[in-house]
């Protein structure tokens, strides 16, 4: 029985070249991060900090996020609670409608993802434009996101140039974007240089964020202490979505807050240097009031989360801040891809939060995994990501979604070990199986042989070496 | 039962142990050069550039050393020669056409290159809109990590503060780095004593 994961992971595979590119672009970002680790004598004492501070946090969060809204409203800033999506989208409108909102920037924000926000702001007619750039080729060429961090990197520049130029960013920006960075003979109309098209995109979104009236982000963090919001990014377009309009809405999950300027040391020094394998990102901003004359709104998420916490076997996936570190290392979604998992988050965080959201639709994804636990060695909060994949796995068969063929492996197994002269009969007799021709244990039953030819039994077993005194 | 008050009490309910916050005591990374380590890891991994400024040097032949081809320079830092104020110009959008913002940074960090920069300005576009940035850091306010770094940072009335650690960048199109994404395309750091 295949899964839909498995199924789609083959297809994936089908050119070879992609994979291979895929697998080495997130192994060295893997190894970048690495690199980082060894420089820092305190790697383990900051990742254990993350771990305990996190517990901590999530153990107490009620009380966080009180003390987080009460400094927040001291500062001015709207707090909006949401228990799920819907109320979410509701608020979000709410806020539009009161500001006559036509255009919204917006920074890259998994929750927004998570919650559909952006077909329901079309719905409503407002033009949504995601300004970080991978996001941003994602929604021009109406595709989902197939990492959370890097979430375009599988997008060829070519696919990119061909969507630049079917939307006309490149008619419209691509001559200045050219001056003095293409070569001698390039053409702009036709080039696929990433410095080129970086360009045109900059110059392509600084037109909307001059336009748009609202600019939305996520958060990487909240701050209870403080009442600050604290945003991570590269390019600045969380800052340049929020330096311009004159409303700032951010949408936060109950789990991203954290106590105090202490424990925001601690996560500054890793979130960067696991998601991206660089020692920071560029810029680091806190917004802890609306600038003079705007607005700044807060809404605090719920969306399943509350209901994590009482789940004894799952609740720790909670401390995970959306690094990505899990993917790049694993070597499924490496070799898989975004896209082949069930849910909106890939790979091994993926797996257990998509289960947690919607088992019949996500458990798809529990194949997804060779327990190699590289994913647990990894995560700066320690989320025990495999051991939870497994504890998945446990369920399937209560679910009615137990591979049968493996069901029968197992009791077949399970009789033979129970049985120790059918073992021993069993195993005089396994070096047969040498002489069977390929073309019958090659068959699709015995799914060993995908992949392998059929493993050479010993003629003599050790049971029997040892018997006569064989092993030394 | 409003949704906060549903949120609060689930979670409540929801907690069966609780944890301590960490002791934070370890040995943390030091430095024994910060200012060199500073330098170090501004002109290589963050893509930035130094320069070193002597009390005697006129900073606006600086700046204008730093980026011979600005036309328009904003800032509001009392003895810089700007075409533009952060503080006067009418809308946040009046900043895109800056070719140099001069802004003040706080407390530099040499571990990562981060420097913080509180908002001192009316329009806090000028620290990302801005073609390029030249940041203006005391050596004497250098600190070896970010742990040092966020017991010194302050905020003021803005209520913005950010770390700039260099040039805007991406690696979105195939992992291929680019300096100039959406924000400022090059920075200089001048390091004052």
């Amino acid at each position: 029985m295949s899964t839909k994961h498995s199924i789609a992971a083959e297809k994936f595979n089908q050119d070879s070249g992609r994979v291979t590119r895929h697998d080495q672009t997130f192994w060295s970002v893997r190894s970048k991060r690495d690199g980082l680790a060894y420089q820092l004598e305190e790697w383990e004492q900051l990742r254990e900090s993350a771990n305990l501070i996190k517990k901590h946090t999530i153990t107490h969060l009620a009380d966080y996020l009180e003390q987080f809204e009460t400094n927040a409203k001291k500062n001015g800033v709207h707090v909006h609670w949401a228990k799920d999506a819907d109320e979410y989208n509701d608020i979000v409108m709410e806020i539009m409608r009161q500001h006559n909102v036509k255009k919204v920037v917006k920074s890259k924000s998994m929750l927004t993802e998570e919650c559909h926000l952006n077909d329901n702001l079309i719905k409503h007619g407002i033009d949504v434009v995601e300004t970080d750039l991978g996001e941003r080729i994602l929604q021009l060429m109406e595709i989902p996101p197939s990492h959370i961090v890097m979430p375009a990197i599988h997008v060829t520049r070519e696919e990119v140039a061909a969507c630049f130029r079917e939307k006309g960013i490149i008619e419209k920006h691509g001559a200045h974007a050219a001056e003095g960075l293409l070569k001698e003979g390039e053409d702009w109309r036709t080039s696929s240089d990433p410095t080129y098209l970086t360009r045109a995109a900059r110059y392509h979104l600084r037109d909307n964020f001059m336009e748009a009236d609202c600019g939305m982000t996520g958060g990487n963090f909240g701050i209870a202490e403080t009442g600050d919001i604290v945003v991570c990014t590269n390019e600045g377009n969380a800052d340049m979505s929020t330096s311009i309009p004159k409303l700032h809405i951010v949408s936060i999950g109950l789990e991203k807050i954290i106590p105090n300027y202490k424990a925001m040391g601690v996560f500054q020094r890793l979130l960067a240097r696991h998601g991206t394998g660089q020692a920071t990102t560029v810029y680091t901003s806190h917004f802890r009031k609306a600038r003079p004359g705007a607005e700044m709104h807060i809404i605090l998420v719920d969306n399943g989360r509350s209901s994590i916490l009482g789940n004894i076997e799952h609740w720790q996936t909670l401390k995970c801040m959306r690094c990505g570190a899990c993917m790049n290392t694993c070597p499924v979604y490496r070799r898989s891809g975004g896209y082949s998992y069930t849910y909106f988050i890939p790979g091994p965080i993926g797996i257990n939060l998509g289960m947690l959201k919607d088992k019949e639709a996500n458990y798809h994804n529990c194949s997804a995994c060779s327990l190699c636990m590289s994913c647990d060695n990894v995560c700066p909060v320690k989320v025990d990501l495999s051991t939870q994949i497994y504890k998945w796995r446990q369920e399937l068969d209560s679910m009615g979604h137990a591979d049968p063929l493996k069901k029968m492996t197992s009791a077949g197994m399970q009789t033979l070990f129970e049985h120790p002269s059918l073992y021993t009969t069993a195993l005089k007799f396994a070096p047969l199986a040498n002489h069977v021709p390929a073309f019958m244990t090659n068959i699709k039953a015995n799914t060993w042989c995908y992949g392998h030819t059929m493993p050479e039994f010993a003629k003599e077993s050790f049971h029997t070496l040892w018997k006569k005194g064989k092993v030394k | 039962m409003s949704s906060r008050e549903e949120i609060l009490n689930r979670l409540r309910g929801n907690v069966r142990e609780t944890y301590d916050f960490p002791d934070l005591g370890f040995k943390k990374l030091e430095f024994a050069d910060p200012v060199a380590q500073y330098i170090e890891t501004t002109t290589t991994t963050a893509g930035a550039r130094v320069f070193e400024i002597k009390p005697t040097d006129d900073i606006n032949a600086k700046i204008r050393e730093a980026y011979p081809d600005a036309r328009i320079i904003a800032s509001n830092i009392p003895g810089v020669l700007a075409d533009l104020n952060p503080d006067t110009v009418e809308r946040a959008q009046d900043l895109e056409v800056v070719d140099v913002g001069v802004i003040k940074g706080e407390v530099a960090c040499a571990e990562n290159g981060c420097v913080w920069v509180p908002q001192t300005m009316k329009e806090k576009a000028i620290c990302f809109a801005s073609e390029t940035l030249v940041l203006i850091v005391s050596r004497k306010n250098i600190v070896s990590n970010m742990h040092e770094a966020y017991e010194r940072i302050k905020f003021n009335d803005y209520g913005f503060g950010t770390f700039i650690s260099g040039p805007s960048k991406t690696a979105d199109i195939e992992q291929s780095l680019v300096y100039g994404a959406q924000a400022a395309r090059g920075l200089t750091v001048f390091l004052t004593d």
